[in-house]
């Protein structure tokens, strides 16, 4: 009973209408994710470092999804898990000499690092739960994916074709500089 | 969900095509130097570099008819603007790209490298600070910066034989990602307090009395930041030297004037769109920016013995100058109108300077292929010319009458005077130092390239090419014709963003 009474001002999305069941699903995302997010930082191998990203991302998308974004939920599985981890480990494996176990972070490095880690932590944490502490969301039902394209293919039509410019670009410059000439 | 999907009726969005024709010139001049290689491939080679100048000439004629017209435009419900403050911005960049063509003409060539990609690229990324230049939205600012950042990571890397310009890029990619990722970091705290990407609602959100001031400062200072890096601002100045040393110089001189002055336009329009109203965030940072840039790019350049990293710290100082105004344009909305002009000013005379003396360093780099100061020694034995016009710019970005650099510098020193704020005084002072110690590198640049001996009695002349010499007078023409007639320069740069960020 006492889990479920601290839950029950944590959602703010129904006004006090509690939903256990996202309360529950956003407790476990969190905590896989900050689990899988330190365990990323402190492993020694490259791989199962993108591993550990894999489920941090994951986390996201689930977030996502229980926020209602259900299209930017399944973009972020198809892109970041699909593509760009999976381009990691490519990257990992094609080049050699950094597979496996590596260990060039110094101490002193860590330390430094560790404290600023901690410190931004700190001042945004601070400064996030200052401001929302006791904001309510309001719900408008979530933006179904009509609604997205809607608005990409009206309102931010001239950013949308940019960003194809830019892969074109992108893509161009970097056969070049990779290529064998 | 079905009856949701019939119900939701597209709505064609309205656009004014006289508004982005620049956009599309440009756009479709890139596509077509990409289709010309595709077709012609070593045939069109020789031809590569006139079709890029002429497509950013191209663009500049739409630009002009906007400017006839001269009626503020503003699409997608205020996402996308073309005012006096765009348009001029947008000269800014079609001038400079042309210029960088100019110069990358026989570099590239001479060099070979690949150069339809090169010149593709290079229209990108103006195509991206065209954008930027209209952009008052945060998702449009983003999408404009990667735009134009992106092909540039990839253009200093292009001398692909040469160590120093992979790791310049690598170095630009890493620092650059980094930059962009701790402002999107920021604009994601900002549309989370104001629930909105558009600058104007942005600024509106900042302003209500109940939104938070920690997450709002958090928002603020991570997007300025970000900016920093990109304007190359202390501390966030580290990427410069090894990128301007690695890097293909036509890109250096891009790099040094283009992108610096798309970094600002996007500061500009951020600053006084979206946070003007809580300028006791901005202005410290800023002040505190200007002060650092302007003080540690001077005394590291004081020591530099390649012209380019010379120039790299200078390029340095002198965004301390041109980031100094913002520190005081929060006092009232007259005050800000005159810190955007100074602004604006000081970025189309540095961007004319800046090229030139980029110009003259290439010229002379192609003698002796190195940019040390020791192969400068005595060039006005061997390039008269060019030494006399390397003197004109140097001493315009010194600041000295009656060249372009003095009529910047002074606008800068008004508007701090004028703005009756101790902090701008004291910034001020701060400037006046700088300009003096920076005459006493700029000098010693110049009184090496007069006095001394030619290094190892070499007295060849200097091999020019048309390109490179038509790139010289128009930097040197415009240099002077702003140093003389500084009104022509201030006709020009007389912009307001305030009045339109409501």
């Amino acid at each position: 009973m006492s889990v479920l009474a601290a839950l029950e001002g944590m959602d703010r999305l129904s006004g006090g209408e509690v939903l256990i069941a996202q309360n529950v699903a956003f407790g476990v995302l969190a905590l896989a994710m900050v689990a899988a997010a330190l365990r990323m930082v402190t492993t020694r191998n490259v791989v199962h470092a993108a591993l550990y990203l894999v489920v941090v991302l994951a986390g996201v998308a689930g977030m996502f999804i229980l926020l209602g974004a259900e299209f930017v939920g399944v973009t972020q599985v198809l892109v970041y898990i699909g593509a760009i981890v999976v381009l990691f480990l490519f990257g990992i494996m094609l080049t050699k000499g950094s597979f496996g176990e590596d260990d060039g972070v110094t101490g002193e490095r860590r330390l430094v690092a560790g404290l600023v880690g901690l410190l931004v932590f700190g001042v945004m944490a601070a400064a996030l739960v200052e401001s929302f502490e006791d904001a309510e969301l309001s719900r408008s039902g979530p933006s179904t994916t009509a609604e997205l394209a809607d608005s990409i293919f009206s309102d931010y039509i001239v950013p949308f074709e940019a960003v194809s410019v830019l892969l074109l670009a992108a893509l161009i410059g970097a056969i070049v500089v990779a290529r064998r000439d | 969900m079905a009856h949701d999907l019939l119900t939701l009726a597209f709505q064609r969005p309205a656009i004014d095509w006289h508004g982005i024709a620049p956009e599309l010139v440009l756009l479709s001049m890139g596509a077509l130097i990409t289709l010309v290689d595709i077709l012609f491939l070593e045939k069109a080679r020789p031809y590569t570099a006139g079709l890029a100048g002429l497509g950013l000439l191209a663009t500049a004629v739409p630009l002009l008819t906007l400017a006839v017209d001269g009626a503020d435009r503003v699409m997608f419900s205020g996402a996308y603007v073309i005012d006096d403050f765009s348009l001029i911005m947008k000269a800014v960049f079609l001038l400079a790209g042309y210029v960088v063509v100019l110069l990358s003409t026989n570099y590239v060539a001479e060099g070979d490298y690949w150069e339809n990609e090169y010149y593709g690229l290079l229209l990108a990324s103006v195509m991206g600070m065209v954008m930027m230049a209209s952009a008052r939205d945060l998702v449009s600012i983003f999408v404009a910066l990667e735009l134009l950042s992106i092909p540039a990571y990839l253009l200093v890397a292009w001398r692909k034989r040469d160590l120093h310009s992979t790791e310049a890029g690598l170095k630009y990619y890493l620092m650059g990602v980094f930059a962009s990722a701790v402002m999107l970091y920021g604009m994601s705290l900002l549309y989370g307090v104001t629930g909105s990407t558009l600058l104007s609602e942005v600024g509106a959100g900042v302003a209500a009395a109940g939104t938070s001031t920690a997450v709002v400062t958090m928002g603020i200072v991570f997007v300025v930041v970000g900016f920093a890096f990109k304007v190359s601002a202390v501390p966030f100045h580290t990427w410069a030297p090894d990128v301007y040393e690695g890097a293909p110089t036509p890109i250096t001189a891009f790099l040094s004037v283009a992108s610096k002055a798309a970094g600002f336009v996007a500061l500009l329009a951020l600053v006084f769109v979206g946070f003007y109203s809580r300028s006791e965030v901005w202005e410290p940072l800023i002040w505190v920016l200007a002060a650092l840039s302007m003080t540690v790019g001077n005394l590291i350049a004081l020591r530099q013995t390649n012209v380019v990293r010379l120039m790299a710290y200078s390029g340095v100082a002198q965004t301390g100058f041109m980031i100094a105004p913002l520190a005081v344009a929060g006092h009232g909305l007259a005050n800000g109108d005159q810190a955007l002009s100074a602004t604006v000013t000081y970025l189309v005379i540095y961007t004319a300077m800046n090229l030139g003396a980029f110009a003259v360093i290439i010229s002379l780099a192609r003698r002796t292929g190195s940019a040390d100061v020791t192969s400068f020694a005595g060039a006005f034995h061997f390039a008269p010319g060019l030494t006399i016009a390397m003197t004109v710019f140097l001493f315009s970005l010194a600041g000295i009458p009656p060249l372009g650099g003095w009529f910047a510098k002074f606008e800068v020193f008004r508007v701090l005077a004028t703005a009756g704020e101790p902090w701008g005084y004291v910034l001020a002072a701060v400037g006046a130092v700088n300009s003096v110690i920076a005459l006493y590198y700029y000098a010693a640049l110049a009184r090496r390239m007069w006095a001394d001996d030619p290094l190892h009695g070499d007295r060849n002349p200097v091999p020019m090419t048309p390109s490179l010499a038509s790139a010289l007078v128009l930097c040197g023409v415009v240099t002077l014709a702003f140093g003389v007639a500084p009104q022509l320069v201030a006709r020009f740069t007389d912009v307001s963003l305030l009045a339109l960020g409501g």
